[in-house]
């Protein structure tokens, strides 16, 4: 992880505060989206920033998510000038609760049809929840993204799925990270969006436009 | 007559925000908090005329915030303003008894009606 000092010149604390609230906003939205196809209430919390060196993602997620042993992963890339890498994590165990409150199965007898089952509403909650995050924070930031089609890993550890997922190891990235509850199965789960270097500039001046038209 | 506002935010940017929509010629008092906790302290040694309240926030949220404020004082003026746009969360919100909920990023025109509608309901009271 980097020293404060590193951070500050790569991103000021207004800017880091300017980012967290529009993550608030957009994870926000996200949640309402879900929350509209099917009965449910998601319990927010408060987003946080994170600066970090590309080769110590995987180590800094680990440390994040540690009381997760193995997790189930909803990946996909998004494009724009706003472009990175988002996660949504569950624990590994987490499946069946997942499958009561979304398919409203209790019960599953069949392990085959029980692992695509999890596996596709895991894909439908990611779509759902990273495509309306990512789309509303480019909204609010005057771009526009395209996404790559979720991806899954069941039940691996996290470490080796954010390895495979990352290239330019000496680069920065910013984490924004949000963590949820669907209190009614009481299932938490984490959303990390990773930007990297390149984005940053583009990034900066967005964050400036955006909090200029409130002056 | 609104004469002070308490906002209650988490993010600084987020007050920030928030007091450059509302009307700059009412010479209206600002105040702030960082957390419900801090926000009903606050709440209670300023007595302010209407409070903006978010929701999503450490320490107590704004749920619990609300709830705190309108036991200390039934009559008091809360507009919750959220990034929790969820139709269960803003139920809840009026549930407690928030006068109004406003979707962030808030808005001039919205904070501006917002508070028009708080200045009615307060000459009605008399």
């Amino acid at each position: 992880m980097m020293k404060n000092e590193d951070t500050k010149s790569m991103i000021t604390v207004e800017e880091a505060d300017i980012l967290q609230e529009i993550m608030n906003i957009a994870f926000g939205r996200a949640a309402s989206d879900l929350a509209e196809c099917i009965d449910i209430f998601v319990v927010l919390s408060t987003p946080k920033i994170k600066l970090v060196r590309v080769n110590d993602l995987a180590e800094h997620l680990n440390i994040e998510i540690r009381d997760f042993e193995k997790v189930s992963v909803v990946q996909q890339n998004f494009w724009g000038k706003f472009k990175g890498n988002a996660f949504l994590v569950f624990p590994a165990d987490a499946g069946t609760r997942i499958l009561s409150l979304f398919q409203g199965i209790d019960e599953l007898t069949d392990p085959e049809s029980n692992f695509t089952l999890v596996r596709e509403t895991f894909l439908e909650i990611g779509n759902i929840l990273i495509g309306a995050c990512i789309g509303k924070i480019a909204e609010l930031l005057g771009d526009v993204a395209t996404y790559s089609p979720p991806h899954i890993t069941i039940e691996k550890s996290l470490h080796g799925i954010v390895k495979d997922n990352m290239s330019d190891p000496d680069s920065l990235a910013i984490i924004l990270k949000t963590v949820f509850e669907f209190n009614e199965k009481n299932v938490s789960g984490y959303m990390f969006i990773i930007t990297k270097q390149e984005s940053f500039s583009w990034l900066k001046a967005a964050l400036r436009k955006f909090v200029d038209q409130f002056e | 007559m609104i004469k002070k506002i308490l906002i209650v935010d988490d993010s600084p940017i987020s007050i920030k925000i928030m007091k450059s929509c509302i009307p700059k010629d009412q010479g209206y008092e600002f105040y702030d908090a960082a957390d419900g906790q801090n926000g009903v302290e606050k709440f209670k040694e300023v007595k302010p005329d209407l409070t903006f309240m978010d929701l999503t926030m450490p320490v107590m949220d704004g749920f619990q915030a609300l709830a705190e404020i309108l036991k200390f004082d039934s009559k008091a003026m809360v507009i919750v303003c959220t990034a929790d746009v969820q139709i269960k969360a803003i139920a809840k919100a009026h549930d407690l008894g928030a006068f109004s909920v406003v979707k962030k990023p808030p808005a001039k025109e919205s904070i501006a009606a917002a508070i028009r509608e708080v200045e009615q309901a307060l000459s009605q009271r008399g």
